[in-house]
């Protein structure tokens, strides 16, 4: 879809990885793209691409239904955003001509832009981006993501073919941020008629790509959509697709996955492990592409509702007693910088505090012993009042990779010697649900993807402790702060850019300073792909490849 | 049926020094020695693994737990015997003193196996003919189910953990080992030992503890060796699918599931501990079927 | 053996006869295929969790309670226990064994597109592991000693390692280091070796330790004796008296072997990244997919049942005295 490359100053198509990588952590600006000079020559059309995914097939191609990364990635291929992000990061509208609120927030007005057409051969207006809406908000469609986003709006209109005004409930100054967002994707109008599970095998979208069919347990085979229109002129190319087609295949074992890259079965792969990143920097026929996924960075919540870490003192403790720098950079070879903010990196509003977070076993001695948790028990473990110091950490196994894994396993470690007990259970995907549900956990990893800051709303208000029906909730640290609330709901809603900026940050700071996360580095989001391949590196707003501009060379 | 039918006979020359020596009375002083060689290997490697899993420290004082992410991924050398892991842990270490963890799920789960196998077993086997038609209804069930779909089921209801693939692992490989009780058992019931006490009117309990259990214990015993080996095995499968002891525990199909993803980089990861599955199930199996020829027939 | 095929053997000779052993199979087979859906039905709804979060995309879907009421209604969750079950009885019983909840297809689609998949894997590492395991019995047997112990220690070793080891150090000499053969499994001859080997080995391991033991005893009983004694040679007593002798045990094995080669595709299919019944069996049990493990599971089992009928056949056919009990 979008040919934005945002931030495509981060995208680093690597030669030497782990040189690479160490430039990015010290002064990512000034790295650039390089793929002009690796991929000169002239672009070829034709040939299929394979993509080989490592995340669970999707059970619905469109995603609109449920709506997760998995099929972020491949809808990007076949379907359109109304905006999206360049290559500087800068949002910028695509299917939509132009955005306008009014004085009060409570009226958005999006200009639908003319003469495009979905693969279907229905036109796309104002009434089909109405239609795609109402879908998303239909309970039937059992979206979660794309129903969340537009949750604020509270009636809609298509004015005429190219203007479609939306009543909100309240302001909400994200709103084309959501909309730049896979799972609030157009689709054709004509298409969601049919029923799910038609629409759920084949979605009809605007993209440069479109779905062919789909192997169930196997493979999805998009082909190129002949009669492709490019909103925006920000690609290398107009016109259609060079390739013909991409087969995207689910490869769950990272090890055999890069081993079909390495035998040249597959071109692309995702999820790629820190090892293979590293192993690959030495291989001149693999590149890297590194593509931090925006909305929260990858950090551990601290579940401040009950014992111990109901005690802010006992949070601080534990954040200083365990080495995470060290883990980082023996587990994941600078392929993953330290983060030490709630936000990813390419959140412009990223807050970044550094010096709350070193490790200190000197200082989380001092802070358990003041915090009543002087004695240790015959296993050094720390007790007070009969009960020992001890956290339980449910880790989803199809979440935390490998070398997360083993960053806890280590942290674990390093947090004994200060009496502090780590119990990790690996869980699959349904458990570690139920477990979150039941409150039974001190410590989570989860990750959040979403564009823009508006994602601290759902991490860090109160509203987001109470649980869905399924019992499910956002905020893990279950913060119930009202000033927070009080400094999101107005950051939520300002028009005045500025302010929007200091009250993100006063919020970020009241996060970290009472120490209700442990941030670890960004959504790990790398790819590695075959030097046959020229011009990769193009991205969607939540950091999805897209391969329009991208060819085969023979 | 199964491979571990304990009916059948093993004459295998090498693997049993007794028939050995009488297949081969021509046979010289150094042959005989060789013939033992098989079985004084396989104790050895059980002894020693068994001497880890009661005094790990005799063997490896290095601190299994102990991380030092500056020495990860040493390979193995003077410093680490076997290398070290991806947290910088000492893999001889983790080995030996995985084996309390892998040999207890092993014998632990064999245990929970055979006792509910030796009770259908009995049952179908002596208490007469609907119980052994209702317990071989049961028994064709649970083979029909795939061994692994039980065991994650189970674990899917359950939790993961060790105490949990202790149990699935238990419930998978009872029902072969409850065929082969209740064929031993019925065998013994029609011996003429047994036919004879009957004709003298002893009552049944007393045939069954005096003249059937007794006799159907001593091939039990050669099924727990193998078993032992196969537990190991199982218990590794499911680790692999990340169902199996919790981190960090030494365990050594968590090792070797984790040592897995480093394959390219560390190979001793996998190598080792591996290779430590591999010398028990083998060890275990040379053992049984050595038992197995010398036992009372 | 399994003792019960002795039990039902007894009656084999007259037409009646076969008819009644016939009809206890079936009613055998039946029972089992009852058994196995009832435990699966009542044994997955005790997994925490709730199905109607299985069919809207998991636990972490966020659904709104409209959406799973809608979920519940529409898949018939929210009829009370014993209605869902004999409904879910009648329906298996007519041959329809619902839609995933995961793939939103109906379940013996799934199992249509899946089986041959696995059945060529299956079916290809049984046959070379009942080659590999004879060749090496036949070899051991007639080559005394040394090569019984060699043999010995192949069969044994082969028998101790576990599947996930095995194709990842397949994967890592075969395509990373030399590059002959790909990691991603295809239908293709170059894509089915290193996956049927990874399960037939083994698998070749337990046939062989079985098939020896047996022949051994063969090459020894008065049958064998009898034949040298009237001057046969030893190849002919081998061919024409043990083989036939050690194929029972393995024919009875069969049965055993087709399970173990279903949780065996459950490993291989994942590693090497081949759709099939043992990767969806997997996929389906952590999403909760009910409709798609008792789907697997009924098919599985009814594989069991009629290849043990078949084994029964079939050693009754090589050799006709095991009527007698």
């Amino acid at each position: 879809m979008t040919l934005a490359h945002p931030l495509a100053n981060r995208l680093v198509p690597a030669a030497t990885v782990l040189a690479a990588a160490l430039v990015l952590a010290s002064c990512s600006p000034a790295a650039t793209s390089s793929d002009t000079s690796t991929d000169a020559g002239t672009p070829v059309t034709g040939g299929t691409l394979v993509y080989a995914s490592g995340d669970a097939e999707p059970t619905c191609l469109d995603p609109h239904v449920g709506g997760n990364y998995p099929q972020a990635l491949v809808a990007s291929q076949y379907l359109e955003t109304l905006y999206t992000k360049d290559a500087d990061g800068k949002l910028i509208p695509w299917l939509a001509e132009d955005s306008t609120v009014s004085d009060d927030g409570l009226t958005r007005t999006v200009k639908i832009r003319d003469g495009i057409k979905f693969t279907d051969g229905t036109a796309l207006d104002a009434a089909a981006v109405k239609t795609n809406f109402e879908h998303l908000l239909n309970p039937e469609t059992a979206s979660s993501t794309g129903y969340l986003a537009l949750g604020k709006i509270d009636s809609m209109d298509a004015v005429d073919a190219t203007t479609l005004e939306l009543k909100l409930k309240t302001p909400d100054n994200s709103l084309l941020e959501s909309f730049s967002m896979p799972w609030v994707a157009i689709e054709s109008p004509t298409a969601l008629k049919r029923t799910q599970a038609e629409n759920c095998a084949s979605p009809v979208g605007t993209g440069p790509f479109k779905v062919e069919s789909w192997k169930k347990q196997d493979s999805v085979n998009l082909v190129r959509n002949a009669d492709y229109v490019l909103p925006v002129s920000t690609a290398a190319h107009a016109g259609t697709a060079y390739l013909d087609a991409i087969t995207w295949r689910f490869i769950p074992e990272a090890a055999t996955r890069y081993a079909a890259l390495q035998a040249g079965e597959v071109q692309v792969i995702d999820n790629a492990q820190p090892d293979a990143i590293a192993a690959a920097g030495k291989v001149s026929t693999i590149k890297h592409l590194d593509a931090p996924r925006p909305g929260a960075s990858n950090r551990i919540e601290l579940n401040s509702s009950k014992a111990p870490f109901n005690d802010a003192k006992v949070r601080e403790a534990f954040i200083h007693a365990v080495n995470v720098k060290a883990s980082i950079d023996s587990l994941f070879f600078g392929t993953a910088p330290q983060s030490f903010s709630a936000l990813s990196s390419v959140e412009p509003l990223a807050y970044s505090e550094e010096s709350l977070f070193g490790y200190d076993a000197a200082k989380a001695g001092k802070l358990l012993d003041a915090a009543g948790w002087s004695n240790r028990d015959s296993e050094g473990y720390r007790v007070k009042d009969g009960t020992r110091l001890s956290l339980t950490f449910p880790v989803s196994t199809s979440q935390s990779i490998p070398a997360e894994q083993s960053l806890f396993e280590q942290m674990q470690a390093t947090a004994k010697e200060s009496g502090i007990e780590i119990k990790i259970n690996l869980l699959d995907l349904s458990s570690w649900y139920g477990d979150l549900a039941k409150n039974d956990y001190d410590l989570v990893s989860a990750p959040y993807t979403k564009v823009g800051p508006s994602v601290l709303s759902v991490l860090f208000s109160s509203a987001s402790t109470i649980p869905a029906p399924s019992g499910y909730f956002a905020n893990h640290s279950q913060v119930k702060d009202p000033a927070l609330d009080a400094l999101l709901e107005t950051a939520g809603s300002t028009k005045d850019e500025a302010e929007r900026k200091d009250l993100y940050t006063q919020v970020q700071k009241k996060v970290l300073e009472g120490y209700y996360v442990l941030p670890l580095y960004d959504q790990q989001n790398h790819f590695l792909y075959s030097d046959k391949l020229k011009n990769v590196g193009a991205t969607t707003a939540v950091a999805t490849p897209t391969f329009f501009d991208t060819w085969l060379a023979n | 049926m199964s491979i571990l039918e304990p009916a059948l006979p093993s004459v295998d020359p090498v693997l049993n020094p007794h028939t050995a020596r009488k297949a081969r009375p021509g046979g010289t002083f150094a042959r005989q020695i060789a013939a033992h060689i098989p079985w004084v290997v396989s104790t050895a490697v059980l002894l020693f693994f068994v001497l880890a899993a009661i005094a790990p420290n005799l063997l490896a004082p290095v601190d299994p737990l102990a991380i030092n992410p500056s020495e990860a991924f040493s390979a193995p050398g003077a410093g680490h015997l076997l290398g070290t892991d991806e947290s910088g842990r000492d893999i001889y270490s983790r080995i030996v003193h995985g084996s309390r963890a892998s040999l207890l799920i092993g014998a632990a789960a064999t245990g929970i196996g055979l006792s509910l196998a030796l009770v259908l077993g009995t049952i179908a086997g002596f208490g007469g003919r609907w119980l052994d038609f209702g317990v071989g209804r049961i028994l064709e069930v649970l083979f029909a189910l795939p061994g692994l779909l039980l065991a994650l089921v189970f674990i899917a209801l359950a939790g993961p953990g060790v105490a949990t693939t202790v149990i699935a692992v238990g419930l998978t490989t009872a029902p072969g080992y409850a065929r082969m009780i209740r064929a031993q058992i019925i065998a013994l019931r029609t011996s003429p030992m047994v036919e004879a006490a009957t004709v003298l009117g002893r009552s049944r309990t007393r045939i069954l503890t005096t003249h059937i259990l007794p006799n159907a214990l001593a091939p039990i015993a050669v099924l727990a060796t193998l078993g032992l080996g196969q537990a190991i095995l199982w218990a590794a499968s499911l680790s692999f699918l990340g169902l199996g002891a919790p981190p960090p525990a030494p365990e050594w199909g968590t090792m070797l599931s984790a040592g897995r993803t480093y394959l390219v980089l560390a190979w001793w990861m996998t190598l080792f501990p591996g290779l430590a599955i591999v010398l028990v199930a083998a060890a275990a199996t040379v053992l049984s079927r050595s038992l197995k020829s010398r036992g009372p027939r | 053996m399994s003792a019960s095929a002795a039990a039902t053997n007894r009656s084999h000779g007259s037409f009646g006869a076969s008819v009644r052993w016939l009809l206890r199979k079936l009613g055998g087979g039946i029972f089992v295929l009852w058994a196995v859906a009832t435990a699966i039905f009542f044994g997955i709804r005790m997994i925490p969790g709730d199905p109607a979060e299985a069919i809207l995309g998991g636990p972490g879907s966020q659904a709104s309670p409209e959406a799973l009421a809608a979920a519940r209604a529409q898949y018939g969750l929210d009829l009370p226990l014993h209605v869902q079950y004999f409904g879910q009885l009648w329906r298996l019983a007519t041959g329809n064994m619902g839609t995933s909840y995961s793939l939103k297809i109906p379940v013996t689609d799934v199992l249509r597109e899946l089986v041959p998949s696995t059945l060529i894997l299956a079916v290809l590492a049984l046959l070379l592991a009942w080659a590999m395991a004879l060749v090496l019995a036949v070899l051991s047997t007639r080559s005394g000693g040394l090569g019984t112990a060699l043999a010995s220690g192949l069969e044994i070793v082969s028998a101790a390692v576990p599947h996930f080891w095995l194709a990842s150090v397949l994967i890592m000499v075969f395509s990373t280091a030399l590059g002959w053969l790909p990691p991603v499994s295809t239908n293709t001859p170059a894509g089915l070796v290193l996956p049927v080997i990874t399960l037939a080995l083994p698998l070749a391991g337990f046939l062989g330790q079985v098939m020896r033991d047996t022949m051994e005893e063969a090459q020894r009983s008065a049958f064998a004796l009898s034949a040298r004694a009237r001057g046969e040679s030893e190849t002919g007593v081998l061919l024409r008296h043990s083989l036939r002798h050690a194929a029972l045990p393995g024919i009875a094995l069969s049965g055993w072997a087709l399970g173990s080669l279903l949780s065996g595709a459950v490993v291989v299919e994942s590693i090497f990244a081949r759709p099939g019944l043992g990767r969806s069996l997997l996929s389906a049990v952590t999403t909760r997919d009910i409709p798609l493990v008792t789907g697997v599971a009924l098919l599985s089992a009814a594989s069991y049942v009629v290849i043990m009928a078949l084994s029964d056949i079939a050693e009754r056919l090589v050799d006709p005295r095991i009527s007698a009990p």
